[in-house]
Order: C-alpha cells, then structure tokens, then sequence
C-alpha cells in the first residue's frame, strides 16, 4: 500500500524525486516503464517485460532491463520482494511513486501543449 | 529438466558471467531466470546477446569507478589511480617502443620530413615532461615508504618491494645487455647525432623490444638468436612485475586522502603532457616519409601502437575525471 502524503509535501518531493528520474538519462525511458508497469502492483523481471510489452509495444531486452531496475532500486524508487523461487519481484516504494507521478505530469504537460498547438496550426488533434 | 530448457539454462549462464561478480552476488540468479525465460520465448536473438555484453560491460565498467554511480570517495580515488597508473604504463610502453625505434633511425641520419622530425621532438619532449612528472608522483610515495619501516610497520611492504626490485633488477641488466646488440646505437662514428644520447635509445629500444610485429611472423622470428627471443619473453614478465610490485606497494601504504587527490592532479597532468605525445607521433604516422634509407618507415605496428595509445589515453583521462571528481576538497574552517 503507498502511502499518502500531504499536497504540498508530495509537490516537493515529486519534483525532487522527478530530477532524479531525469537523471537516468537515456535509462528514463525504461525507468519510466518499469514504473508504470510496477503501478498496479509488484512483478519480477519477465512479467515486467511482457506487461511492458502489452501496454508500450516496447520490449526491453534483459541487460537494460536489470541496469534500469538496479538503478531505481539504488536510488529507493523500487525494492525487492522476497521470493520462493529465482523469479524476484519488485514493488514501487512511496518515493517511486511520487517520481512517476511528477514525471508523468510533466510529460503530459508537454504532450498537451504539442497536441494543442498541432491541432490550431494543422486542424489535426 | 527437458534437453531445450537446459541448454537454455546454460546459455544463460555463459551471458550472466559478461557482470562483474558483485554484481553476479546480487543479481546473477534472478537475471539467469529472465535470460532462461526470455531465451525460451526468443531461442535466436542476436540483440539479446549484443544487450548483454553492453551491459555486462558497463556494469564492470562501473565496479571500476568508470561508469555509473561514484563509488565510496576513498575507493573510487584508489581505484581510480590503480587504472590511470595502469593506462599510463600502457601508454608509456608502447609510446618508448616506437620512440625507441625512431631515435635509433636519427643516429643514421636526421628524418627528411619536417613533419617527422617535428613529432619526434615532441615525442622527446613530452617524455621528459613526463619523467618530471613520475619524480614528482614517486616522492610522497617514497616518503611515505619510508616513514612505514623507520616506524616498524614496512613488513607487508616487503613481498611487493621485492618483485618490483627483481622486476627492476632484469629489465635494466637485460637492457643493458641486448642494448648492446643493436649496431646502430652508439657504435658507428655518426653516433650522438641524435635528439638524445645513443645509449638512451638502446636501452629503451632494448626494454620494449618485446612490443614488435615479429610475434605474427614466426618463421622470421626463428631466425633470432635463442637468447633475444628469451629476453623478448622474460622482459614483459619483468615490466609486470614492476607493475605489480609498484601497484601493491601503493595499495599497501597509508596515504592521506591530499596525497591521494596531489597524485591525482599529476595523473592528470601526465594525461596531458602524453596527449602531447600522442600529437607527435601522429604527425609522424599521418606525414611520415620513410626516408631517407627506410629509416622512418610507418608500419602496420605503428598504427597499432597509435591506436592503442590513444585507448589508453581516453582511459587515463575519465580515470582522473572521475578520481578528482570524487576527492573531497578540504574545506577552509570559519
């Protein structure tokens, strides 16, 4: 369960939290993805990459697959989960939560000033 | 386990071994896993593979101090110089290799190609900076060596000392010897015609005779005589030695973190003054004529020598990049 934070507080920290996912570099697009995958609930490494799959049509091979999610467990956005047998789970922590919340408004505010401003200069949108 | 799931298993585990073996320790048996499963889904992909070895290599890479995360300031600083020493050693072996060769040419006769002869001044000049540069690097080193054994504290010191002694002992006695062999450093009457003094180019020529073309060519290298062919194996072994002799003994020392960050900054600088280097024999690979008489001919060595140093140099210089970046300033106090 992720748990809940005061407005202003989880502004801040989301912003702070969303520099560090910046900071991935070009490791951000999958970042973002594991994230998003691990969103409704925690998945080891080959459930990841299906449900990745399935919702991006993006497959991540297994070695960027493991920097990104050694990186994002470092930097306490993810932890492991213990496991019965070798396929080790992985769940979203607050603070992952908090990242990917502020990333992902800042895309969508990207994507909305591109899409408004397509559809006024070309009617497309 | 059916025959297709175990050769999965196995493929896998040859990929895993591409980490580090921190790495491995935390990661190895989950990532195995992902590697079985995705090669159960995929049995051929040539991408997987490619992905694996990036990865692999830049998680090694980062287990080095090069790439990733800075690791723990003290470790990083001392991992950080372990490789600068070692692509310094590099740098500097190959680099007196083709030196050698071209100062030992300058004797017969000066290079007909002002491009030539201004790299080879360069090359000369750039080494001399750098020997500068050693001596300003090995004299907190030495001090500290020393104050280790006047306090009673210098006996895990020894073993190192004594392969970097032995190292030292047969490279220079060997080089000596077979420096003598060579007809055109100092036994004709033009000698001492060249930038440096002839028993300067064969002993060095002599030292780096290893680093030659004559290893792909063994049919011409049977025609050497038993012992320079002995002295060729042994004087590697030797520079080794050295190297792991000076390495340990550095690693063995307590120096404080301002010694750590002063070797640091002339790692640095020695990066540069070989960069100098490097320009200078580029000059003579890119321009160099053989002549007059041959004597400055480019091979296909040379290239590679060039090319290698130029590796070395890229790795001399993120070493001491990230090596500064990580050790502490002292702060002043208010």
């Amino acid at each position: 369960m992720i748990r809940s934070m005061p407005r202003t507080e989880t502004a801040q920290k989301g912003h702070a939290q969303a520099e560090a996912l910046a900071a991935f570099g070009r490791y951000a697009g999958p970042a973002t993805l594991i994230l998003s995958s691990l969103a409704d609930g925690p998945k080891h490494g080959y459930a990841l990459t299906k449900d990745i799959e399935d919702f991006a049509e993006v497959r991540i091979a297994p070695g960027t697959m493991y920097e990104a999610l050694a990186r994002l467990e470092r930097q306490g956005l993810i932890e492991p989960l213990e496991s019965s047998d070798r396929r080790r789970p992985y769940r979203l922590t607050s603070e992952g939560a908090v990242a990917l919340r502020a990333h992902l408004d800042s895309q969508r505010r990207v994507a909305d000033v591109g899409l408004r401003r397509l559809a006024s200069s070309t009617g497309i949108g | 386990m059916t025959d297709s799931s175990g050769a999965a298993v196995r493929r896998a585990k040859r990929l895993v071994r591409c980490y580090p073996r921190t790495w491995r320790a935390r990661y190895g048996e989950e990532f195995t896993q992902l590697l079985v499963d995705d090669i159960s889904e995929r049995p051929r992909s040539a991408g997987r593979a490619a992905d694996v070895l990036r990865s692999g290599l830049l998680a090694r890479l980062a287990v080095a101090g090069l790439a990733g995360d800075t690791l723990q300031p003290e470790r990083q600083v001392r991992v950080g110089l372990a490789i600068l020493g070692f692509s310094v050693t590099a740098f500097v072996a190959t680099g007196i290799a083709i030196w050698s060769q071209l100062t030992i040419g300058w004797q017969w006769s000066a290079p007909a190609e002002s491009a030539t002869k201004a790299g080879m001044l360069v090359m000369t000049g750039a080494l001399v900076a750098f020997a500068v540069a050693a001596l300003l690097a090995a004299t907190p080193l030495l001090w500290a060596l020393c104050r280790e054994f006047v306090r009673g504290r210098g006996r895990d010191l020894v073993p190192p000392l004594a392969a970097l002694g032995a190292g030292a002992f047969v490279l220079v006695i060997g080089s000596i010897h077979f420096g003598h062999g060579w007809p055109g450093t100092g036994g004709h009457p033009w000698s001492g015609r060249d930038i440096v003094p002839g028993w300067v180019a064969r002993f060095w020529w002599a030292a780096t005779l290893w680093i030659t073309s004559y290893w792909a060519h063994p049919v011409a290298l049977a025609a050497f005589p038993a012992s320079e062919v002995a002295w060729m194996v042994a004087s590697p072994i030797a520079m080794l030695a050295v190297v792991i002799g000076v390495t340990r003994t550095i690693r063995r020392l307590p120096l404080s973190l301002r010694v750590l960050r002063y070797e640091s900054w002339l790692g640095l600088t020695a990066a540069v003054i070989l960069a100098g280097f490097l320009a200078g024999a580029s000059s003579w690979v890119i321009s160099g004529g053989p002549s007059p008489r041959g004597l400055f001919r480019v091979g296909t060595i040379d290239m590679v020598g060039v090319a290698v140093m130029g590796a070395a140099l890229i790795l001399a210089f993120r070493a001491a990049q990230r090596t500064l970046a990580a050790s502490p300033i002292r702060t002043a106090t208010p």
